[in-house]
């Protein structure tokens, strides 16, 4: 207590300073006084009771030493005033200071971001109990791991293994979902209860459904993720008493999972906002070589390998004859799988990265301890122990890795979105956070390469000043080796060729995505809107049931203002559902196999995305009628490929519907990619009137913008059939987008690592010389004396920061030759030597290092000789 | 004559609670001289000791101090002991009394138990 209040004391005694002192003076001179008086009074002169009393007061600065250290927390004084002086150092110095700062932050935000990804894909186990047991059952075929097994396994999995404790299964489907007046798709999952007891979740209302009740036959009921619960139904506790209507069948709403609640897989997990039995599918299931994960826990002393065995010698064999293997794998490294390798490359690249940054710093700190040799020399010649002037030179590194460090982590939280981007897929955002784990780890690899760099070479010439003392002005300009200045010579040269290389698959990479953004698709993308239909099958049974839903659908759709035509096509540019057959079938001619997509469409479909009519004519409405004659249209690849000399009008090509007919082929229409960056495949359309189909999707030209109708569309397609929602809006150039988004995230973490190398190329260079020109400032004087002009040290000093551009750019071309080889199945359109890339980016490099170099010389060229040779 | 010693750090702050219990609110050239006769002129007091002993004696509640003025109109900042110091003035006397016994003991003439 007491201690605390003395404490408290001293604290304020840090502000008070001068009052303070001025009071002790004060104390002390009375002090003085009472003692001439005594000396007086006891009989002394004035002048001998003075000179005692002086004598008795002894050392004075020693009793002011001693109060101040008292009254005041010295060792806390000091501190604020090395920050104070190390603040002003900064500012004093602004280039460098900067330099300093921005290198540290790179390095430790690319660390930082990387170590996060790392952390939370590859480190933390999922969070379930036992988690090292959880394993994955998955099947190898043809070499390639599978995510899934098929669901014909999974009973006599379950029925028959040894070796686990519990198994589950799960998978992913779309429904159609009525609840009460609002109909739309959504995403479910069908799961074994078991699946719930292995990852240990508990409803937050409502049950599960037990295993009894997940057998085929079982009642038909519905879990609600915490999501849908919350957003459709307004979190309403009574919803347990309804129902929900998928795909025509009834649910009765069973309870809710907790908020949160993902089953993880190597796609990211499951975004299910419903969940039913997986029995339900019944007799497909067990028939079918349907997919699903399926997921398990070892029993105790179980290995892998043994797992592995017993579940094989269970499995059944695929009617198309393929043979393969049940594999158990670690379910952590089944989530983890597929990004494994490539964060093992980025972290390999960051810590490279992160290499550079130390050199760098450390160069930069090299070159200006050795401008403070003066300082350091004064400081201990006035008393500063080695201990101090150690604390000084920490406190200001520790500020400048603090700073460096505070911009990394604002770095990393900017580049937590590039890396979600670029693992979108596979790992949900929510995920790749950051959090006090990788703060504590960005922190210290931030504060350690500061301070070991920051003091390392300040330390080194501040020793070795001590021992070359009378020979110093000799020793100047040789205090370090030759070996020295050559290797950091080297390290900068390796900074600008490892610029010049990532510099260049950057360009070649923006290239190739501009090319890929800009290039002919085939049709007109502009102002076009798509919607989804799946139909459920039990309500539209046959082609006539279907057509008409359909026929129904585009007449009100077109008619709504603002729309110009609409059109259906099962497979249209960027869908996911595409139909491929082994062969054309042509009336007369023998099979021809090869891949050929299969499209279905309406009528206008050609006319609305601007797909040119080359030969015969387009498709009219006459030929959706009823008893209309059977046509087929093919593209321009499918005429070359597949009919002799290229004439397919008038032949009859085979369907591939379930009937077999032969459809007269009357109009080759133009080549559309159906993706940027594939070439066409022969493609055959046929017309929903023939085929019917289940699956569609709605193509509407708008007159303004497209997302403006979407509503009103959306709307208008319920009014039809409440029960059949459509869903995932989007036009035509949002899916451009959307396809292109991986590669654009790849494409922009690429150009941000060559920024950071091309930043740091030029900090290296900027280091290098201006240490450089420190060193030789007597010889720039004498240079000058003897009648060097400002601009001939100017251009000295370019020469050699333009020699170590030059070399690295050399270098990084010759390397950039064999190298770029592999990128060639990232690039579109542009060859991986293009030379005019790699002129562009040379130019920059150059121009960038003359730059960098134009500080030092500039601070070279006003060197005033006199001084220079003075300060010998 | 025998080298003056100086005072140890830890009972300074004693002698000083001491001092200022005999002689009432005093100024530190006084504490000094005080404590310098007292001790039959064996002990030199500087003010390098003595003002940290004076500073901590006050942080930690024990003395306050004020300026005012001495006898002779002079200006002069004056200690006085407070409440608490007087407790613990007591409290340190008590423990000091207790060490030098049990100190006497051992080097008090051996008895031997023969």
């Amino acid at each position: 207590m007491r201690k605390i209040r003395a404490f408290v004391f001293r604290v304020l005694g840090m502000f008070r300073r001068t009052q303070l002192d001025r009071e002790f003076d004060e104390e002390l001179q009375s002090n003085l006084e009472f003692d001439i008086q005594d000396g007086l009074r006891s009989g002394l002169s004035p002048a001998e009771a003075r000179r005692q009393a002086l004598l008795r007061l002894g050392g004075v600065q020693a009793a002011k030493e001693a109060h101040r250290e008292r009254r005041s927390l010295p060792a806390v004084e000091t501190l604020a005033r090395d920050v104070v002086f190390a603040v002003r150092l900064m500012r004093s110095q602004p280039a460098f200071s900067a330099a300093v700062v921005m290198t540290l932050a790179l390095g430790s935000g690319a660390a930082t971001a990387i170590f996060t990804a790392v952390d939370q894909v590859l480190l933390r186990p999922l969070p379930y109990a036992q988690p090292s047991r959880l394993v994955h059952i998955g099947a190898l075929r043809e070499g390639t791991s599978t995510a899934f097994s098929y669901t014909a396994n999974f009973a006599s999995f379950r029925d028959g293994n040894r070796t686990l404790s519990e198994i589950a299964a799960w998978m992913q489907f779309g429904a159609n979902v009525i609840h009460g007046e609002s109909s739309e798709r959504v995403l479910g999952g069908l799961a074994t209860r078991s699946l719930f007891d292995l990852v240990g979740v508990q409803p937050v209302l409502g049950r599960l459904f037990t295993t009894e009740e997940d057998a085929p036959g079982g009642p038909p009921v519905v879990l609600l993720s915490y999501a849908f619960w919350r957003d459709r139904m307004g979190a309403d506790p009574s919803v347990l008493r309804q129902n929900l209507v998928l795909d025509g069948q009834s649910h009765t709403i069973l309870g809710v999972l907790p908020d949160g609640f993902r089953v993880p897989n190597r796609f990211g997990g499951s975004a299910a906002e419903i969940w039913i039995p997986f029995a339900i599918q019944g007799r497909r299931a067990a028939r079918g070589e349907i997919l699903a994960h399926v997921t398990g826990r070892l029993r105790d002393g179980v290995t892998l390998e043994q797992a592995s065995l017993d579940l094989d010698r269970l499995k059944m064999k695929l009617r198309s004859g393929i043979s393969y293997r049940v594999v158990v794998t670690r379910w952590q490294d089944e989530v983890a799988g597929p990004l494994r390798t490539p964060l093992l490359i980025l972290s390999a690249a960051v810590a490279f990265l992160v290499l550079i940054a130390c050199a760098n710093v450390a160069n930069l700190q090299l070159s200006r301890a050795a401008s403070r040799e003066r300082e350091f020399a004064v400081r201990r010649a006035i008393g500063a122990g080695r201990g101090r002037i150690f604390q000084q030179l920490l406190t200001e590194s520790l500020l400048l890795a603090s700073l460096g460090g505070m911009l990394g982590g604002l770095l990393a939280y900017a580049g937590k979105n590039l890396l979600t981007g670029l693992l979108a897929i596979r790992v949900q955002a929510a995920d790749v956070a950051l959090d006090w784990r990788v703060m504590l780890f960005s922190s210290t690899l931030t504060l350690a390469t500061g301070v070991v760099c920051g003091i390392a070479p300040a330390l080194h010439l501040q020793f070795r000043e001590n021992l070359s003392g009378a020979l110093k002005a000799m020793a100047r300009g040789m205090t370090e080796g030759i070996t020295w200045r050559r290797f950091r010579s080297a390290l900068v040269v390796g900074e600008v060729a490892a610029a010049m290389l990532l510099l260049t698959g950057a360009g070649l990479l923006v290239r190739s995505f501009i090319e890929l953004r800009t290039v002919d698709m085939g049709y007109r993308a502009g102002n076009i809107l798509t919607f989804k239909l799946e139909l459920t099958k039990s309500k539209y049974k046959d082609t006539r049931s279907q057509a008409a839903y359909f026929g129904q659908v585009l007449e009100q759709v077109g008619r709504l203002p603002g729309v110009q035509l609409a059109s259906l096509a099962q497979s249209p540019p960027f869908t996911q559902y595409t139909l491929t057959l082994h062969q054309a079938v042509i009336d007369g001619l023998p099979p021809k196999a090869l891949p050929v997509r299969a499209n279905v469409i309406t009528p206008d479909y050609f006319r609305l995305l601007d797909i040119a009519v080359v030969r015969g004519r387009d498709a009219s409405s006459s030929d959706s009628f009823p008893g209309a004659a059977p046509v087929a249209f093919v593209n321009e690849t499918f005429a070359r490929l597949v009919c002799p000399g290229g004439e397919c009008l008038g032949r009859r090509v085979q369907s591939w519907s379930t009937g077999r007919d032969w459809l007269t082929i009357v109009g080759v229409v133009r080549d559309v990619r159906t993706v940027p960056g594939r070439e066409a495949e022969p493609e055959v359309y046929g017309l929903y009137s023939q085929f019917g189909g289940t699956h569609a999707t709605v193509l509407l030209s708008t007159v303004g913008d497209p997302l403006a109708v979407a509503g009103v569309v959306q709307r208008t397609i319920a009014a039809i059939d409440r029960t059949q929602p459509a869903y995932d809006p989007e036009t035509l150039e949002q899916s451009m987008s959307g396809y292109l988004k991986q590669r654009r995230a790849r494409m922009m973490l690429v150009v941000v690592f060559a920024s950071a190398a091309l930043l740091l190329g030029a900090i290296g260079i900027y280091g290098v010389l201006s240490y450089a020109v420190k060193r030789r400032t007597n010889e720039i004087g004498v240079r000058m004396a003897l009648g060097a002009e400002q601009r001939n040290v100017l251009g000295m000093v370019l020469r050699s920061g333009c020699n170590l551009v030059i070399a690295g750019i050399a270098i990084g071309m010759a390397l950039s030759f064999p190298l770029m080889r592999f990128l060639a199945s990232e690039l579109w359109g542009v060859r991986p030597n293009d030379p005019a890339t790699l002129a562009v980016v040379a130019a920059l490099l150059t121009g960038t290092g003359v730059l960098a170099s134009l500080v030092p010389a500039l601070r070279a060229a006003r060197i005033d000789p006199i001084q220079s040779l003075r300060c010998e | 004559m025998a080298a003056k010693s100086d005072v140890w750090q830890g009972t300074l702050a004693l002698m000083v609670l001491r001092t200022l219990e005999t002689l009432g609110p005093m100024h530190g050239y006084g504490i000094a001289r005080r404590i310098e006769s007292t001790s039959g002129d064996l002990l030199s007091v500087n003010y390098g000791t003595l003002y940290p002993a004076l500073l901590k004696l006050e942080q930690e509640g024990f003395i306050a101090s004020e300026w005012g003025e001495s006898e002779n109109k002079r200006k002069a900042k004056f200690y006085r002991l407070t409440r608490a110091g007087r407790k613990q003035l007591a409290k340190e006397e008590r423990e000091w009394q207790r060490t030098t016994t049990i100190m006497n003991r051992f080097l008090g003439t051996a008895e031997d138990p023969a």
